[in-house]
């Protein structure tokens, strides 16, 4: 593990943009929320714990790569604890890295993708301590992990408002994502035009390179067979 | 053509997994214990025996089976760890075994006769004395076939054996030798067979190089993938080496076995079941890949055209075959 990651270039998304507007952010101000989080986790998913008592000593620094922070979770006799931490590997040797974009780490944490899956179209790369990870991935993906009804069970009576409120939010999410691609798209536009006509191109010359190909056995035959004596009167 | 509906056999390796596939419609789900006594024996995965009695009892209250694997071969000299796993399994209800051990068939078929016993593909039986002989001498009712043969040959198969047969229908593709592979104890000292393990993760190393992720198992380097190709499992058999000065898949390319396209042959051919690879696999996969192989099956039991299942970003290597059940390769 390096202390200058290759993080990759992250996609233009909400997340991405997000990430900008916190950068002043002190990180120990996310201290208090990321504290709050973990104490709701163990309260509601007492299962993950328990199957994640195998790691004693564990610690995993998770990698937002649209975010301009990482978090470090450590794992062992004392209670779990996430901290915020910069980008450039400010936690010593962690047990393992999981790197790849915020939502793909979400849905990862809640079940909603399987890490295989997310690993085999490079949307997660993990480096370190095979056995960690898999111990972690397993945890939680069989803990059912709901993030927004977690947060929503913090606010007991007042659940109805923050529901609609959370789904207000999802919407303006999700509209903002589209929006953003479709920015995407028409700043590459003309550039994907360009790709679009150089593949076609290229897969011609592929086509004739092929159709060569067949010939030539062909063509040297007869030439041998031409060269031959007597072959002329064949 | 129309017919019984094949038995959809799904993999669970949690407890919310097995919620997972019994939801999105299992018929049966198939489960091993937490520890070497199956051939999935992977950090954080499988189950305890409160976690399988809690599971029995979900499945079994939606119409739906459990079984239970315990099919890597027992140690020398240390059989308790199997025989606990058998005799757990048998007393907390599990509808059938899934075996390999001959040793431990004949201690299943001896103190739990009443529990289904059913041939693992670790023992890689494949033809039909070898078969009659596990289901005269251990009374095997289902063997599970090792994905070597093709429709035809299975077909023939079902003509000559007395039981019944499952076959795998989607999911990791093994190097077709189950049960007799040796790749990862060659390079690791534990193997699939033994110890639950192929390629174990305590082996397994990823590293970003420059453009590169680099895998490796034990000493030996199985890939290095460039940014934007999708990788594959770090396993021996679907290494890509140099050999010749072309580096190339020498043994199997990293690719996932899906059969969806020749259910209804498999039908015809006389299979009973068919079986999800995967219980190292998430939630999400056991939902999706369930769900839509559920699907399948009811179009082809209706004799209607099998659906496109739409699979694609499940796969290993994000590519699919149907491996051997259409072979066009040698």
């Amino acid at each position: 593990m390096t202390n200058e990651p290759n993080r990759g270039t992250p996609s233009l998304s909400p997340v991405l943009l997000a990430g900008f507007a916190l950068r002043p952010l002190p990180l120990v101000l996310l201290q208090p929320a990321l504290d709050l989080a973990m104490s709701l986790m163990r309260r509601r998913h007492s299962d993950v714990f328990e199957r994640l008592d195998a790691l004693e000593n564990a610690s995993f620094l998770i990698d937002p790569v649209d975010l301009p922070f990482c978090f470090t979770l450590r794992l062992g006799p004392a209670a779990p604890r996430l901290w915020a931490v910069g980008t450039g590997g400010d936690m010593e040797s962690p047990s393992a890295v999981l790197r790849g974009p915020l939502l793909v780490l979400i849905r990862l944490l809640e079940g909603r993708m399987d890490g295989d899956a997310a690993f085999f179209s490079r949307d997660l790369a993990v480096e370190g301590d095979m056995e960690a990870v898999l111990t972690l991935r397993n945890a939680v993906d069989s803990g059912g992990i709901d993030l927004a009804e977690d947060l929503l069970s913090l606010f007991g009576p007042m659940n109805g408002p923050a529901r609609r409120a959370l789904g207000v939010a999802e919407a303006l999410f999700a509209r903002a994502e589209r929006d953003l691609e479709s920015v995407r798209a028409a700043f590459v536009a003309s550039v994907e035009g360009r790709c679009d006509a150089q593949t076609a191109r290229l897969r011609d010359l592929e086509d004739d390179l092929a159709d060569l190909r067949t010939r030539m056995p062909r063509a040297n035959a007869a030439g041998k067979r031409a060269a031959k004596p007597g072959a002329a009167r064949l | 053509m129309s017919g019984t509906p094949l038995e959809l056999v799904c993999p669970a390796g949690t407890p919310g997994a097995l919620r997972a596939a019994v939801d999105a419609g299992a018929d049966v789900v198939y489960l091993g214990f937490r520890d070497e006594t199956n051939a999935r024996n992977f950090p954080g995965l499988n189950f305890s025996r409160p976690e399988l009695r809690d599971g029995l009892a979900y499945a079994h209250e939606r119409g739906c089976r459990i079984y239970v694997a315990v099919n890597t071969f027992a140690a020398a000299g240390n059989p308790d760890p199997w025989h606990r796993a058998v005799d757990d399994a048998a007393e907390l209800g599990a509808d059938a075994l899934i075996l390999a051990d001959i040793g431990l068939l004949d201690y299943a078929r001896r103190r739990h006769p009443e529990t289904r016993r059913h041939l693992s593909v670790q023992a890689s039986a494949s033809n039909p004395t070898a078969i009659a002989y596990y289901h005269e001498a251990f009374g095997v009712q289902r063997v599970v076939l090792p994905r070597v043969l093709t429709v035809t040959e299975i077909a023939r198969l079902n003509a000559q054996i007395p039981v019944e047969t499952e076959v795998f229908a989607f999911g990791g593709m093994c190097v077709m030798a189950e049960g007799r592979c040796v790749l990862s104890a060659y390079a690791t000292g534990r193997s699939p067979n033994m110890n639950g393990v192929c390629s174990p993760a305590s082996h397994v190393r990823y590293e970003q190089l420059g453009g590169r992720m680099v895998s490796r198992l034990g000493r030996f380097t199985i890939n290095q993938f460039p940014d934007g190709e999708p990788a594959g499992y770090p396993t021996l058999c679907k290494g890509r080496f140099v050999a010749g000065g072309c580096a190339g898949y020498l043994f199997e390319e990293p690719t996932s076995l899906d059969a969806s396209t020749v259910l209804p042959e498999l039908m015809a051919a006389g299979v009973r079941a068919l079986k999800i690879e995967g219980r190292q696999r998430g939630r999400a996969y056991i939902a999706e890949v369930v769900a839509a192989f559920r699907r399948a099956v009811d179009a082809a039991a209706r004799g209607d055209p099998v659906p496109p299942l739409g699979l694609g970003g499940m796969t290993e290597g994000l590519r699919e075959t149907t491996g051997a059940y259409a072979k066009t390769w040698r």
